[in-house]
């Protein structure tokens, strides 16, 4: 009797889903619950921090690395990294600038083509993604490995931007009603229902993103190369194209932020985006995948993000010192990557009890028969 | 439970008691029973996967038991590192070589238990007791050597020489005659009667059976993870082995059913594949497969059976020749276009070709057909699911939730869903690479009767496997590979034993076997 | 002024001129006091000493007129200062003191400030436009590098091989001292100049172009540098060589040079009087905050000091001790 009562238990136990465990809530949870706490605290510290017009404020500076790390999160799912969004942030305001500006010259021809804005914005986005293109194809046709080829092209793409000017900015980026190409600073400035662009930006490349790496095959593929690449190769997954797309997906999202963050200074700066690949990796991380591939979600990064920027925000509005809050912020990101492991580690446990829980209950199984 | 031997307690120097060894996704020991006697050869036998290699980690302090003890002269003994075993004086020599080829053969010998005085080696003394090691193995080594210039039965030898150096109590030895001569072997053997006479206790485990009988005094049979037999030497044969090794239910897992054997539907015609450095993994390699044939390929080790059925799939783009699948040749073609004309492997390693452990059971399984699932531009999870839930109900696949991780699955509920993958392809030939290994009993019998089934439904099986039992009972037909080559063709009465096992060696013995190709290069 | 007695007399002209043109409210004590509004301080990162005495000096004249204040680092990245100017025009800022993150790149965020009510009060650089800030009060970096190199001049005994280091070429303080050091040196025949090559404001860059400058031009006997940390890195690489005879003039008057002013590496520099231009921003700030009234001059400059071995104690960090 009493072996039969037992084994009914762990056959429950052993049919529990893993994810039902109290700890492994919390862990899961992790960065959300971070999160609130962040909140918590600086809504007592920092008066002004519950405001709408600071929260405004955040979520608009969340978005530039929300959006930078949607792109890296597509990377990070296929194995691979992108140092060189940060560069493509600043190639892109070039670009875009210098079409403004200068127009696009055609020295053969010896005339310049001004384009209206939306095909400035469609030629800079091209710009991006051929850049990840070219990421993509010096990883997977010439075997380079992505940190090397990426890193790579962070020199390419600053030089190339730096180059586009001779290392100045493009100033006053307003257009002119003669050349029909006015309206760029509404990017950075306009509103929509008192929200800035740059949210509404940043909102709908969340439900694309979310849609396209939960609900579309190219999404199931490119956590199925990071997974296990060989596996997904023997499936039929064309594993060099699901990394291409990949790289060309964060150097369309590049692209975007330097067109906002050109649009909110109204001027073009080559040395703009300098280091930011380093945000776009740190928000993917916090938001639960791993650097090696297969674990990940956009809505991870987004939360990540989110504890980035109300923790920039935050310790701004309370007044912490400059070197203070750098050492805070690295504290915070090799937290995350600590509690991940202990994560999966406990995952492991729990799954390796599950496994011996059906065995004895099997074997308890047939000697009650 | 099993036969009992006669046993004297004070004979036992260390006994392991009911010991389970779980990893996740798969049980390799059910508590197991071993018991080690002082001074005598201990044999333990068991086929692949049955767990001998898990327990013999264990005894040396490289994996811990999930549950059980290990009692040493009835003491209870803690073994968590290689150090701890040393200090209890267990010794192993590994089948796969742990040596240093950069270094000396007598700084290999004392790795890590370097003599020592005032922090600094003593080399002349290492040099001498490393000397007489080799005279005692008979071997005329200088110590000085570089082991990497020795040939490869030397450096078995040094590995012994590396046991015998720390006075061990047990001497564990993983198939340590594998890569030796005759005249070594004796050697071996001679050493092993010379231990034995100082009361060391030998933990043997090879696959050659007869020089088991000639040198084993207790036998103790490992089946799937569990103890099936232990008994002493003078009580057993050659037949006994087979018997308790494979089990006598073996034969009733293959029920084989006659298959009605339609058209031609796959034609091989001089495949090659060519071996970096020279020569041929795959070697000029012709073959027919007909819908609804079963057809098994049999071969040892690097006979070239994985990379053929690697070429045939397109994982390797070097690889020459025409394969005609339903009359159009897709060789040249990419992995994603083959799966869509009907063909599809299950690949051998599992873990690395076939599964994606990050990802959920239903995730892998629909892996490789989503366009079937693609409603717009979504993934319908409404159709996904049906197709899951189908392949789980057809296959039996045992899952508590799809949406759990696959690596929560034991081994052979993770073949059925690289199976189940395969199949959601709409396969018209399925080949499958080893698909029984690593995977208990009622799992291989499981994995048959699909194959069965499916031959049944009409798709042409091309099925890899070691075991020639699993051949002769599963197979229409027989292709033998050795060295790339295929050196047999055998209709289903012309199958046999001897006849297989000959042409995988590369004795022809039937002269009515259609190879062409002269075997020997 | 018994201290510039050494100077030549139309640059002693020049300065009392500049002096003179503006003034001097600085130390008098009828600035109005605030009553706890937000004075928004924003800066390059601390980590340079100059940018902190810029900021800890604005701070503590700011606290010190009864204003609350909030410093904010922008890292030279204009993105990031747009989104401290948010953070200001959220929080009701009274005003904001800025040393911009790039001439062009930073108009957009002031003149956001201008809409919102804010004024803004460059600091140390200014912005390519007029009218949007409240005041743009720098260093007069021409009269300063004029009287650089009329040390350096006289040094060198007017005659010699020299290097000249360029700051980073996209900055526009990098050109208008090297305008400022080529005019004085180009009236001296006899000064040859060997290399002039840009260091990108960097000691670590300084330390590795002198140290392949050397190679080639073994006979320089002096280094004329944009500003004082690359004066520092050439002046190491001049030591490592043993070439301890070469003179170097620096930029800026940071603490490390006027240290090795004292030592004897470096022979001169010329201060930025920056924590004075940060008190005088806040100074404007305030009167304009409480009686609305606006500085004269949008465009204000502050003369430039010389600091050299005799006069190096006179000094503290970026200012004049107080007598």
């Amino acid at each position: 009797m009493s072996h039969a009562s037992i084994s009914m238990r762990q056959d429950k136990a052993a049919k529990q889903s893993l994810g039902r465990d109290p700890r492994m809530m919390v862990l899961r949870l992790r960065t959300l619950i971070a999160l609130f706490i962040l909140v918590v605290i600086f809504a007592f510290t920092a008066p002004a921090f519950l405001t709408t017009g600071n929260i405004i404020i955040l979520v608009k500076q969340v978005a530039l690395n929300a959006i930078l790390g949607i792109g890296m999160t597509f990377v990070i799912l296929t194995g691979g990294i992108d140092l060189s969004v940060g560069s493509i942030v600043g190639l892109a305001g070039m670009i875009a600038g210098g079409l403004i500006t200068e127009g696009l010259i055609l020295p053969m021809f010896g005339v310049s083509i001004f384009f209206n804005i939306p095909l400035v914005i469609a030629f800079t986005l091209i710009v991006g993604m051929v850049v990840g293109l070219l990421n993509g194809l010096i990883i997977t046709k010439l075997n380079v490995t992505p940190f090397i080829a990426t890193l790579g092209m962070l020199y390419m793409a600053r030089s190339a931007a730096l180059l586009r000017s001779n290392g100045a900015t493009f100033p006053n980026l307003v257009g002119s009603d003669l050349l029909g190409n006015t309206g760029f600073p509404a990017i950075g400035a306009g509103t929509l229902m008192g929200l800035p662009w740059a949210i509404w930006i940043m909102v709908v490349f969340i439900f694309i993103a979310s849609f396209v790496a939960a609900r579309t095959p190219f999404g199931r593929q490119v956590y199925a190369v990071g997974g296990n690449e060989r596996a997904a190769e023997l499936s039929g997954v064309r594993v060099n194209r699901v990394k291409i797309l990949a790289y060309m997906i964060s150097g369309f999202c590049a692209a975007v932020v330097g067109l906002i963050i050109t649009s909110q200074l109204v001027a073009a700066h080559p040395a703009t985006g300098n280091s930011y690949e380093l945000n776009a990796i740190a928000v993917v991380v916090l938001g639960g995948a791993s650097l090696s591939g297969g674990r990940g979600s956009i809505l991870g990064t987004i939360i990540g993000a989110f504890v980035i920027g109300v923790l920039n925000n935050g310790m701004v509005l309370i007044g912490l010192s400059e070197f203070v809050q750098t050492g805070i912020t690295g504290f915070v990101i090799v937290a995350a990557v600590v509690l991940d492991q202990s994560q999966q580690r406990l995952q492991r446990q729990l799954a390796l009890q599950q496994a011996t829980a059906q065995v004895l209950d099997t074997q308890q199984g047939k000697e009650v028969a | 439970m099993s036969a009992q031997a006669p046993i004297s307690p004070d004979e036992i120097l260390l006994q392991a008691k009911q010991v389970t060894k779980v990893y996740p996704g798969t049980v390799a020991l059910k508590n197991v029973d071993f018991n080690i006697y002082r001074g005598k050869v201990n044999v333990l036998i068991g086929e692949n996967g049955a767990g001998k290699t898990t327990l013999m980690k264990i005894l040396a302090g490289v994996e811990q038991a999930s549950s059980g003890q290990l009692l040493m002269d009835g003491k209870e003994i803690h073994v968590s590192s290689p150090r701890d075993a040393n200090r209890h004086g267990i010794g192993i020599i590994y089948q796969e070589l742990n040596l240093y080829p950069n270094l000396s053969v007598s700084e290999n010998i004392f790795m890590s238990h370097e003599l020592t005085r005032f922090g600094t080696i003593r080399e002349k003394d290492q040099y001498a007791i490393a000397r007489d090691l080799m005279r005692r193995l008979e071997q005329d080594i200088d110590p000085n050597t570089i082991v990497g210039d020795l040939r490869i039965g030397q450096q078995q030898i040094i590995e012994i020489a590396k046991a015998l150096a720390q006075n061990v109590r047990i001497l564990i030895m993983d198939e340590p005659t594998s890569a030796l001569s005759n005249i070594e072997v004796e050697v071996l053997f001679r050493i092993i009667r010379e231990l034995k006479t100082q009361d060391v206790a030998i933990v043997y485990i090879s696959h050659k059976l007869d020089e088991l009988l000639q040198i084993g005094d207790y036998f103790t049979v490992l089946r799937d993870g569990a103890l099936v037999a232990e008994t002493h030497a003078g009580a057993i044969n050659l037949n006994w082995i087979v018997e308790k090794m494979v089990g006598r239910r073996a034969d009733s897992l293959f029920k084989h059913s006659e298959h009605k054997i339609e058209q031609e539907i796959l034609q091989v015609n001089d495949l090659t594949l060519p071996r970096v450095g020279g020569g041929y993994v795959v070697d000029h390699v012709s073959f027919s497969l007909r819908a609804g044939e079963v057809v098994g390929i049999y071969g040892l080790m690097g006979a070239g059976r994985t990379e053929l059925l690697e070429s045939l799939m397109g994982l390797n783009s070097e690889a020459r020749g025409a394969i005609i699948l339903n009359g159009r040749n897709i060789a040249g073609l990419d992995i994603k276009s083959r799966i869509a004309l009907g063909l599809s492997l299950v690949p051998e390693d599992r873990q690395l070709r076939g599964l994606i452990q990050k990802l959920s059971v239903s995730h892998n399984i629909t892996l490789a057909s989503l366009s079937r699932y693609l409603r717009m531009l979504a993934l319908s999870s409404r159709l996904e699911r049906a197709s899951v839930r189908y392949e789980i109900d057809e296959l039996r696949i045992k899952v508590a939730n799809p949406d759990d991780l696959i690596s929560s699955l034991s081994g052979g509920n993770q073949q059925k869903v690289v199976v189940g993958k395969s199949l959601l392809t709409n396969p018209k030939v399925l080949m499958l690479d080893e698909p029984t290994r690593g995977i208990d009993v009622a799992a291989k019998g499981e994995i048959f009767e699909i194959i069965n089934q499916l031959a049944l439904n009409g798709l042409g099986v091309l099925f890899v496997s070691s075991e020639l039992k699993e051949v002769m009972a599963m197979a229409d037909r027989v292709l033998v590979m050795w060295k790339g080559c295929i050196t047999a063709e055998l209709q289903k009465h012309e199958i046999s034993q001897e006849a297989i096992a000959a042409a995988s060696v590369g004795t022809q013995t039937s002269p009515e076997t259609n190879t062409t190709q002269e075997a020997i290069r | 002024m018994s201290k510039l007695k050494h100077l030549f007399i139309p640059i002693l002209l020049l300065v009392a001129l500049t002096v003179a043109a503006f003034p001097m409210a600085a130390q008098s004590s009828d600035v109005p006091e605030g009553n706890g509004e937000l004075i928004v301080i924003i800066t390059p990162s601390h980590d340079n000493p100059f940018f902190k005495s810029e900021a800890d000096a604005a701070q503590a004249r700011a606290e010190e007129l009864g204003y609350e204040t909030l410093v904010l680092i922008h890292d030279d990245d204009a993105a990031l200062q747009d989104q401290h100017f948010d953070t200001a025009i959220a929080r009701g800022a009274a005003a904001i003191i800025l040393d911009n993150a790039g001439a062009d790149a930073s108009i957009a965020a002031v003149q956001k400030a201008k809409d919102a009510g804010i004024p803004t009060f460059l600091i140390d650089r200014e912005i390519n436009s007029t009218g949007d800030a409240m005041a743009q009060i720098v260093s007069d970096n021409y009269q300063g590098a004029t009287l650089g190199a009329e040390e350096f001049v006289r040094l060198m005994g007017e005659e010699g091989q020299y290097v000249e280091l360029l700051g980073r070429e996209t900055d526009t303080n990098a050109h208008i001292r090297s305008q400022g050091y080529n005019d004085i040196i180009g009236q001296y025949p006899d000064m040859e100049l060997v290399a002039t090559q840009s260091a990108n404001w960097s000691q670590t860059e300084a330390f590795d172009v002198m140290q392949t400058i050397i190679q080639a031009n073994p006979d320089i006997k002096g280094v004329i540098s944009g500003n004082d940390t690359m004066a520092l890195g050439a002046a190491a690489a001049l030591q490592a060589a043993g070439m301890t005879d070469v003179f170097v003039v620096g930029f800026d008057g940071s603490p490390d040079v006027m240290e090795a002013i004292r030592q004897g590496t470096i022979q001169a520099t010329v201060l930025q009087p920056a924590a004075y231009i940060a008190e005088l921003a806040v100074e404007q700030a305030s009167v304009y905050i409480q009686t609305g009234e606006a500085p004269a001059e949008e465009k204000q400059s502050v003369p430039c000091e010389l600091i050299v071995p005799e006069n190096v104690d006179e000094y503290g960090i970026f200012a004049r001790l107080d007598e």
